[in-house]
């Protein structure tokens, strides 16, 4: 309720301002707190509070009066905010600012202080107006977020933490696996190529080489591994490069390598049975398409296509034998065992003269890409 | 072939040590010992005098063949290479070594990469081809194109 001097307090201000004045009427009933002061006065004290302001802070009116408005200010009051109004207030500006102020309980709240001079027509600066609000809630919430932010984040950088020391480990443990994966690979390869210069039999010491052969594609499978950015995936392309180049060049030097290669990445896992059809294909090639040291031309082709990808293997040499082809060699169950792991589709055709084998297979695991 | 090579081939795996040792003897060259730890090889480096070295990166008693490639560089006019499952792990100085062999190598690639590094020391410079699996150290890369443009041009259609 209207306090009964309250009145004569604006009666007090100024003659325009006084009794009965709408624009003082509405300052005396808004809810929002607001204070006059005036500098001219020493200490710049208060001469005008009105009621929304005693009921923000608890104190009666004949207790704020004459008083500067400091008596707010308490032990947590930031000293910085209190220089920044000294200095609006010395500079005869206006400022707005967040400040902890205290109510007469004791009990600190959040005041969104709005401190605006008045100046006459001479440029005089009659008093200050200032308003203020009780942000307590917005402030608290804005500091609950930050602490809710900076807690968050440590628990993130502690995460991380772990998890990149996980990953180290893992790392480390990976390297640890594969470097024995390639030693245990190369102790098979030299096992079986000492054994091989042993056998005089040449149907054995045939088949012993082949194994051989057969392991050291392999061997280069491991070796290619963890070599693209991505440790997940494997290039087929590099991989036919070094397959191919290392079965012509051993080979002899009468046949031609020639390579077409589009990058293809595929699944690691899918690696080992493409590089082994890869290297029955192009030993078959080199074994049947040139005998009598015939010399020829081999090309090898990787190109994408969609969700698939193709390798193509064509000779120039004298073509397919037809009891080759018909043969249940192992080599050829082989063949027909990796198609239907690699769900592959499989071609023999007539290069005139030689054999293309063109072999279409998807890219993704079964279930992978296809069913997507 | 020409004269046979002396070689020192350090190597903690004895099938592979074996395998690398055939193959260089059936290829006319001439394996002047061998070493399965850093210790060992050092001191055989010093004793042998070989042209060439063959380093496995990782040896016996959780030695390292870097130590062995820094000694070879230490006594100069030995070429060295490594032999390891873990080529990445070497950096672009390779401690001097010439090349780095990756494991699993094919016999071809051993036979070839052999034939390399034989003309690195016999007639350098090599021919440019480097078989799959094979990395030759940038500054002797850079070392042996300087070399391949100083020699006398090959007869050309004039």
């Amino acid at each position: 309720m209207e306090q009964p001097d309250a009145w004569h307090q604006t009666d007090r201000l100024d003659a325009e301002q006084g009794k009965g004045d709408p624009f003082a009427a509405a300052v005396r009933a808004t809810r929002m707190p607001m204070i006059i002061t005036n500098p001219r006065l020493n200490d710049n004290p208060i001469v005008y509070a009105n009621d929304a302001f005693l009921r923000m802070t608890g104190y009666g009116r004949d207790e704020v009066m004459g008083r500067n408005c400091r008596f707010l200010q308490g032990k947590e009051t930031d000293r910085g905010a209190i220089a920044l109004i000294r200095e609006a207030v010395e500079a005869n500006t206006d400022i707005a600012i967040d400040i902890l102020n205290y109510r007469k309980d004791g009990m600190p709240f959040w005041n969104a202080l709005y401190l605006s001079p008045v100046v006459n027509e001479a440029g005089q600066v009659l008093f200050f107006f200032a308003s203020q609000l009780d942000v307590t809630d917005r402030v608290d919430a804005h500091l609950r977020v930050q602490q809710e932010k900076d807690r968050f984040e440590a628990e993130v950088a502690h995460r991380t933490r772990d998890l990149t020391e996980a990953l180290a480990t893992q790392t480390m443990l990976v390297h640890e696996v594969d470097h024995r994966v390639k030693n245990n690979l190369q102790m098979i390869a030299a096992l079986l190529a000492m054994q091989t210069r042993a056998i005089t039999d040449p149907a054995a010491r045939t088949a012993m080489e082949s194994m051989l052969t057969r392991v050291e594609a392999l061997g280069t499978v491991h070796r290619r591994l963890y070599q693209s950015n991505n440790v997940e995936r494997f290039d087929v392309a590099e991989f036919a490069r070094d397959l191919a180049t290392d079965l012509v060049r051993g080979s002899g030097d009468r046949i031609r390598l020639h390579l077409d290669l589009e990058a293809v990445e595929i699944p690691v896992a899918k690696a080992p049975p493409v590089a082994l059809m890869m290297n029955e294909l192009i030993t078959n090639a080199l074994k049947h398409a040139f005998p009598d040291d015939r010399p020829g031309r081999l090309s090898v082709t990787v190109a994408p296509d969609s969700a698939y990808f193709t390798i193509k293997i064509a000779d120039d040499g004298v073509g397919m034998p037809v009891q080759v082809m018909e043969q249940r060699s192992f080599g050829k169950r082989l063949i027909g065992t990796l198609c239907r792991q690699l769900s592959a589709s499989i071609a023999w055709m007539t290069n005139d003269p030689g054999t293309i084998v063109s072999i279409r297979l998807p890219r993704e695991m079964a279930g992978g890409l296809e069913a997507s | 072939m020409t004269e046979p090579l002396r070689i020192l081939v350090v190597e903690d795996e004895a099938l592979i040590l074996m395998q690398i040792e055939m193959m260089l003897e059936e290829a006319g060259h001439c394996v002047v010992g061998t070493a399965m730890t850093a210790r060992k090889a050092i001191a055989l480096v010093h004793e042998t005098r070989p042209e060439l070295v063959l380093i496995d990166l990782r040896l016996g008693d959780g030695s390292s063949g870097l130590d062995v490639a820094q000694a070879v560089r230490d006594l100069g006019g030995i070429t060295a290479a490594f032999m390891t499952a873990n080529a990445q792990a070497l950096n672009e100085d390779m401690a001097g070594a010439t090349a780095v062999i990756a494991k699993p190598f094919t016999g071809t690639v051993l036979e070839e990469s052999l034939t390399y590094l034989e003309d690195c020391v016999r007639r350098p410079p090599p021919a440019e081809f480097v078989p799959p699996g094979m990395r030759v150290a940038p500054a002797w890369l850079a070392s042996f194109a300087r070399m391949r443009a100083a020699l006398p041009p090959r007869q050309g259609p004039h």
